[in-house]
């Protein structure tokens, strides 16, 4: 007689039978999905991160192995920053306090409307204190020299890019967004036309905008020779070329900025506007006491991005000019391009760490501020 | 009819602002396309004249005669259609997966990592260049070469090695892998947003209807999170299609250069063929306008669900 078979004790099923009958913890199935994530951007971004960090520490020039590649500590940072003789210059320092006067009077009236909370007030005050300070104040006297002038002119123009193309694409993103926000039959003309600048590649904006500011055959002196004025040489000369460019930036990302004020914009309770309509509040009101508040989120997001991607210019002045005329229009990004063209590695990664602990001072200057609030 | 004579006045004038206003805007975002488009069709002798033509007078399409001939374009096109499409899937495969977790499962650590995976658009690409150079070129794989040594050593008949990963150097991947990171943290916030949207009860109901959990994921919250994975999709492409640095440093062959990159091999020395150049970028420009013209209310809709909450 056959005997009954034995009951098998219970197995937990495989990991694969597990998934298959989706059994999985909401721990192993969340990682299982985030995995393809993580591990492109581990691969992709934190390594190379990582090796850069390390480069930066080491002497590095692929043109000249025959030195190998010490480790020289930080000495790749302190060529870049320092110099010989440097002083305080009295003139320098004159300048500081006027333009640390012109910039902490708004800031002021921001903290004393509430625009800001005190906290990042004083932040912002600060940071601004210490940077016009060391940029335009801490300099090489008559006899000194920075190691590397190179690196003060590219920081000193991406500056000038960062402040200039952030404040006038808000400047003019804002007003795109409310345009494209209006009720018209036209309004997906003008959606398109807000749409294109962002989408066109910033190769190409600065390859259109070069031939627009082209001296002899361009639009732009064209139409400024019909209102009798003579254009200069664009893009020979130096002050020039800094405004094409700085045009030629606001004009591609003032719609990046423009679209993301638009979504905020769509995702405000008209019935808001309805009431306040009611109560007798006139276009002007409506724009600064529901419009504004209510855009902070988006405007916050906007700045962030905006910021970071100006901080990393590389594409437009590189396509316009090749950071030319000379050096002059060489930002960081262009910098660190020639710099790794030139094969050296290790002053290379130490810029990109120099590039990258800007982005997360004012990455999280911002974050400060918003959580701040 | 009788209307009240200051409001009408009023909302006319208004009216006028507005119509100015949109009237600028199409100028200023359509007028440098539209200037190309315009020089494109102009011979190269007309354009070195002054004072210059706005419309052409010798209307010609020898410029795009010339994109073609001069270099291959269309093999560029290709390349930049398969890079940006490749890329696209992948990132919104990838976003999607890491979006769902991050939106509807219980994790511990979820908003550290989304923190996390966002904070990375904070490296620039171009800070990526050489180490992911060298990555592209092969590395050791780690240990393997010291086993086939060690193996060697111990008389096992096996020759001492050197296991590298492939040389991706001119291949599709050297782009496609960093673009579906460039393009990862951005979507992945996207669809995040999106999938914290759709109701809990709709995916609990197919559980109990005998779905399992990626069976519910698949069929129930993609199909309804699709406008945002569209948003997603068309942001990715837009980034890949745009990409210059990576492109110009990665795929050096003339036959796997992208279009962005591709464009830059008609500039002489000295010499800029303006006609030429704005023929090709006019090209260049084709696929995005396609893109933006027939989803323009999607773009900017997905970006109001879901790209505004971080």
């Amino acid at each position: 007689m056959a005997m009954a078979p034995e009951p098998t004790p219970y197995r937990k099923p495989g990991f694969f039978k597990r998934l298959r009958t989706g059994n999985l913890s909401d721990a192993q199935l969340g990682t299982l999905l985030l995995l393809p994530a993580l591990l492109t951007l581990a691969a992709v971004m934190l390594y190379p991160m990582l090796t850069v960090a390390w480069q930066s520490l080491h002497f590095n020039r692929l043109n000249q192995p025959f030195r190998g590649t010490p480790f020289i500590g930080l000495d790749n940072f302190r060529r870049m920053l320092w110099g010989e003789g440097l002083i305080w210059s009295p003139t320098h320092l004159l300048v500081v306090r006027v333009v640390g006067l012109a910039l902490l009077a708004p800031l002021l009236l921001a903290v004393r409307r509430r625009w800001l909370s005190r906290l990042s007030g004083v932040v912002l005050a600060a940071l601004l204190v210490l940077l016009s300070v060391y940029v335009l104040g801490f300099h090489p006297g008559p006899d000194g020299s920075w190691s590397d002038p190179r690196f003060w002119n590219s920081f000193s123009i991406t500056l000038l890019i960062i402040v200039v193309s952030v404040v006038g694409s808000f400047a003019m993103g804002l007003p795109l967004a409310l345009l494209a926000n209006v009720e018209s039959r036209l309004r997906w003309l003008g959606r398109v036309a807000l749409l294109l600048p962002w989408a066109m590649p910033r190769v190409f904006a600065g390859l259109t905008f070069a031939w627009l500011f082209q001296d002899r055959y361009g639009v732009v002196n064209d139409v400024l020779r019909h209102l009798g004025i003579q254009g200069p040489l664009w893009l020979a000369r130096v002050t020039p070329a800094i405004a094409a460019v700085n045009v030629t930036i606001v004009w591609k990302t003032s719609s990046f900025v423009g679209l993301i004020l638009l979504a905020g914009l769509q995702s405000i309770d008209a019935s808001l506007y309805e009431a306040a309509v009611v109560d007798g509040a006139n276009a002007w009101q409506r724009f600064t006491r529901i419009t504004l508040p209510l855009l902070r989120p988006s405007i916050a997001v906007a700045l962030i991005f905006r910021s970071l991607t100006a901080i990393q210019t590389f594409d437009i002045p590189f396509a316009m000019t090749r950071g030319g005329p000379g050096r002059s229009l060489e930002t960081l990004g262009v910098y660190i391009y020639n710099t790794t063209l030139a094969l050296n590695i290790g002053y290379a990664a130490a810029l990109s760490v120099i590039l990258f602990v800007i982005s997360l001072v004012v990455t999280l200057v911002y974050l400060r501020w918003i959580y701040a609030e | 009819m009788t209307r009240a004579p200051g409001t009408t006045s009023k909302r006319r004038v208004g009216y006028v602002f507005v119509r100015l206003g949109l009237l600028l805007m199409v100028l200023n975002g359509l007028f440098p396309a539209v200037w190309l488009l315009l020089t494109s069709f102009k011979t190269e002798n007309e354009l070195t004249r002054i004072p210059i033509t706005y419309l052409p007078h010798h209307f010609t399409l020898h410029n795009y005669v010339d994109v073609f001939t001069q270099n291959p374009f269309a093999r560029f096109l290709l390349n930049s259609a398969v890079v940006s499409l490749v890329a696209t899937l992948v990132t919104v495969l990838f976003a999607s997966l890491a979006g769902y977790a991050l939106a509807r499962l219980r994790l511990r650590f979820r908003r550290p990592v989304l923190t996390a995976i966002v904070m990375t658009s904070m490296f620039p690409a171009l800070v990526m260049l050489v180490p992911l150079y060298r990555l592209f070129v092969g590395v050791d794989v780690p240990g393997l070469t010291q086993l086939f040594a060690y193996l060697h050593a111990m008389g096992w008949g096996f020759m001492p090695t050197r296991v590298m990963t492939p040389n991706l150097l001119n291949t599709y991947w050297a782009l496609i892998i960093p673009y579906v990171a460039l393009s990862l943290p951005i979507t992945t916030l996207i669809l995040t947003s999106f999938f914290q949207l759709i109701p809990d009860d709709l995916e609990a109901a197919a559980t109990v209807d005998g779905t399992t959990r990626v069976g519910a994921l698949f069929r129930i919250v993609a199909p309804l999170s699709a406008p945002g994975m569209v948003t997603a999709g068309i942001i990715a492409f837009v980034n890949s299609w745009n990409e210059f640095l990576l492109a110009l440093t990665f795929n050096t062959a003339t036959t796997m250069r992208t279009v962005p990159v591709g464009i830059t091999l008609y500039q002489g020395e000295f010499a800029f063929p303006w006609a030429v150049i704005s023929a090709a970028v006019t090209l260049g420009i084709v696929p995005l306008v396609v893109l933006i013209l027939s989803f323009q209310q999607r773009i900017i809709s997905g970006l109001t669900a879901g790209g505004v909450k971080g």
